[in-house]
């Protein structure tokens, strides 16, 4: 039946990281001119697949075959060379040069004398323009900073295409775009195939796949658990591939539900913001909400506006029914409310301070007694969170570059804490750490709550916020579309909610 | 799993700081050792000329100790060098009005300059390199014409014994002042607020900002400390010299930032302390000091200082240079 070789046939593919196997055997096929898609859970080994393919990690195990040649990338140029070429997530152009000029920044069209043949290069980058179809909308001349986040996205598959690839890797290709860019991007990935390129098309979008991709490959734990044609199946058996049925290593999380009558202790109506739109939500004290949603779903942005980082439009903020003005971070902690940020380690934290100096970054202005530092007060707080937090540090002076994901983790979440805050809002906390990191880190929240805050808490693990929260919303496109009680929440329900 | 695997490397890197905050030490032990025993005949270890250094380093640590604050936040000053001069010169040319009123308004030159240097690097956005290196040619251009280009005389004799001239015993006044400001500077960037939301800005100003530390704020405040302390260190110089000059202060540039850099402040941010800036101040002094008592004339004495200053930098940056 098979009348060309596949564009990539992998098999038995092999990778451990520190002594935890990552891929435990993989098998991957790919046809030529066929789009194809690749799904699971986070930690399922799609990235790490991606890095193989990609020339960026060796396999430990297995083989790549592409168009039937057997191959061994050694780094992402090599397999660039291959004719492998990637479109990561945020995107790498040079904002301030030419279409054309980032189309040939790999390979640089010269003229006699070494110069730069810059009208060749506009000419051949307008050829390739009107091939991919896109020739009306962009121009080569035209500097990257004025396109859209979809053209930009267009211009990194030109790049791409530019540089002979056959085989393209889009990693969430969609994540940032407009509905009309989006259709315009399947309209460019019809084009392509057509052109006998193949392309892996990894999403978290799940209905896009039965939109544009040919055939699935679902990953769970690290192996390949279904290979199918998108015709031949549905997206509720997707899911359950997806979930599988993994051991129940949930904790019952029980709080007592909130008395009818009581005031939120936060209350957002109808908050609005460029990325926001009229979001409205509760939180009573004691309770834990989940805000359940897509990477680039606004989920992010809502705890964004709530802390002061995004200006807000319209609509209000209420904390303990009283409405609050919050401009910055200041304003926020000041009313209470505290944020544990996505990037512990960007956002955060000061690596090369000492645990004690982080934990006391939000309280500064609580120690100064009036002009020292109460550094005592400040020693007490700091043991009394190391203890409490448990975490494991050589002591209060220890750098906090030098602890494990999990404890700077948890670092984060005594700095919020110590700044007496009743309102903390968590943004995928548990994201990148160990699963005893995990229930520790949720334990730790679940006191908090339990002593009459408020928690808003972000994952990417609907599993985790089905079991965790009280109640979940379910943000899409910058809207709350709709919400859920703990009883009704469910890790396949929330997976489907959100999509 | 992930703590076992990486603490065998932890242990090592964290030794590697250690020693590289010991090493400025012995980088001043050795220094001082080798011209104690080449200079002995010339007197280096003399009382007199150990006090000759204190009032040759007086000036370069009061600006050091401004710079700390500055670099710890992760910028950057090249205008406090025209600052000293515009300071001296004031309190030179307003002194027949009266001391106080004289020192006084020297100092609010100097903050009114470190003031628009903060303004438009927290409300504008300009990084603070561009904006001082403007200023500086500015503040630098207005000194000369003000004084067109003539020396002031300083006579007032009060003035030049509290700033400069004086001696407490065997004590000089600018060894005095010197303590003073490193024990301030000291106090404010270790037991402060201030001090801390100094280092957090520069050591990560995103993770500040999110922890409700007003970073714009803080950038603002150290320049214009740091020019307050730069027109400290102009009334000094015209107490010490008893007159003031357009050209005061302008070797200074090079000798204030290695002499911070040297005591392991990072270029880039976070990490300062004002005891290692008074070391490396010392070791600035100390190498002007005996490159004199050496007999070297000012061209032999630019080139070994400039030597000096790059080798001692490369001992103590080694952490930085391996990092990146």
């Amino acid at each position: 039946m098979q009348t060309t070789p596949l564009a990539i046939k992998a098999t038995g593919l092999k990778k451990q990281f520190d002594g935890t196997p990552v891929l435990k055997g993989v098998d991957f096929e790919l046809a030529a001119g066929e789009v194809h898609a690749i799904v699971g859970q986070n930690g399922a080994g799609k990235s790490t697949l991606m890095k193989i393919i990609n020339g960026l990690y060796q396999p430990d195990e297995g083989r790549i075959e592409l168009f039937g040649q057997p191959v061994h990338f050694a780094t992402p140029r090599d397999a660039r060379e291959g004719g492998i070429a990637m479109v990561y997530q945020d995107l790498s152009l040079v904002d301030s040069m030419s279409v054309a000029e980032n189309i040939f920044m790999a390979n640089w069209a010269e003229s006699h004398f070494g110069l730069l043949d810059q009208r060749g290069m506009n000419l051949q980058a307008q050829e390739l323009l009107e091939q991919m179809g896109i020739a009306d909308e962009i121009e080569p001349t035209q500097p990257v900073a004025t396109l859209s986040m979809g053209q930009q996205q267009f211009l990194e598959i030109a790049k791409a295409i530019a540089q002979k690839a056959r085989i393209l890797i889009l990693d969430e290709p969609t994540a940032s775009l407009s509905n009309q860019e989006i259709a315009r991007l399947f309209t460019l990935i019809e084009h392509l195939k057509a052109q006998g390129v193949a392309i892996i098309y990894i999403t978290h979008y799940l209905r896009d796949i039965f939109k544009i991709c040919d055939s699935i490959t679902v990953l769970r734990d690290g192996r390949c658990v279904r290979r199918v044609r998108t015709a031949d199946t549905r997206i509720e058996a997707l899911l359950a591939d997806m979930l599988g049925h993994h051991a129940d290593s949930s904790v019952e999380w029980v709080r007592p539900t909130p008395a009818p009558g009581m005031e939120p202790l936060l209350e957002l109506r109808a908050l609005s913001t460029r990325q926001l739109d009229a979001v409205s939500l509760r939180v009573y004290p004691g309770q834990v909400v989940g805000l359940a949603g897509l990477l680039g779903s606004g989920r992010t942005e809502i705890l964004n506006a709530i802390f002061g980082l995004d200006p807000i439009l319209s609509g209000e903020v209420l904390v303990n029914g009283q409405p609050v003005q919050i401009r910055s971070p200041r304003d926020a902690i000041e009313q209470g409310i505290n944020l544990v940020p996505e990037d512990r380690r960007e956002q955060g934290l000061v690596l090369d301070f000492s645990v004690m100096d982080n934990l006391l970054m939000s309280s500064l202005r609580d120690l100064a007694a009036p002009v020292l530092l109460d550094e005592q007060r400040g020693q007490r707080i700091a043991a009394d969170l190391i203890q409490r937090l448990q975490i494991k540090t050589s002591g209060p002076q220890q750098t906090v570059r030098f602890l494990s994901g999990g404890n700077q983790q948890k670092v984060v979440i005594g700095k919020c804490m110590s700044a007496s805050a009743r309102v903390l809002l968590l943004d995928d906390p548990t994201f990148g750490i160990d699963l005893a990191a995990k229930l520790e880190v949720m334990r730790i929240v679940n006191n908090y709550a339990a002593a009459g805050n408020a928690v808003i808490f972000v994952s990417s693990e609907y599993g985790e916020i089905a079991s965790f929260c009280d109640a979940t919303y379910i943000v899409n496109r910058g809207r709350i579309t709709g919400q859920m009680q703990r009883h009704e929440q469910s890790e396949e329900q929330l997976l489907a909610a959100v999509q | 799993m992930d703590i076992a695997v990486n603490a065998p490397a932890t242990a090592a890197k964290k030794r590697a700081i250690q020693w590289n905050t010991l090493l400025i030490y012995i980088v001043f032990v050795v220094i001082f050792l080798f011209f104690s025993i080449t200079l002995h005949d010339k007197g280096f270890l003399q009382p007199g000329n150990l006090m000759n250094i204190a009032r040759q380093t007086a000036m370069i640590s009061i600006m050091a100790v401004g710079m700390t604050f500055v670099l710890s936040a992760a910028e950057i000053d090249l205008s406090f060098c025209a600052i000293v001069a515009l300071s001296a010169v004031t309190v030179a040319l307003l002194l027949p009005h009266g001391m106080i009123v004289a020192v006084g308004a020297a100092l609010l030159v100097g903050a009114f300059c470190g003031l628009v240097n903060g303004l438009f690097v927290s409300k504008v956005g300009i990084p603070s390199f561009l904006v001082t290196l403007g200023t500086a040619g500015i503040i630098t251009g207005i000194t000369r014409w003000i004084t067109e280009l003539q020396t002031i005389p300083v006579d007032n004799e009060t003035f030049a014994f509290i700033f400069g001239s004086g001696d407490l015993g065997p004590i000089s006044v600018l060894f005095v002042w010197m303590v003073a400001i490193a024990v301030l500077g000291h106090v404010l960037l270790r037991k402060t607020r201030f001090g801390k939301e100094v280092l957090a800005s520069g050591g990560n100003k995103i993770s500040a900002m999110y922890s409700g530390i007003q970073v714009n704020r803080i950038k603002l405040y150290v320049l214009v400390l740091n020019a307050v302390l730069a027109a400290l260190a102009g009334i000094l110089y015209a107490g010490r010299l008893q007159s003031a000059r357009y050209t005061l202060g302008e070797n200074d540039l090079m000798m204030v930032i290695a002499a911070v850099i040297i005591g392991g402040t990072s270029l880039f941010g976070g990490k300062g302390t004002v005891a290692g800036t008074m070391v490396g101040a010392l070791i600035m002094g100390m190498v002007n000091n005996g490159l004199v008592l050496m007999g070297l004339n000012i061209d032999q004495q630019l080139i070994f200082r400039g030597v000096i200053i790059i080798f001692s930098v490369t001992l103590t940056m080694g952490h930085l240079r391996k990092k990146h």
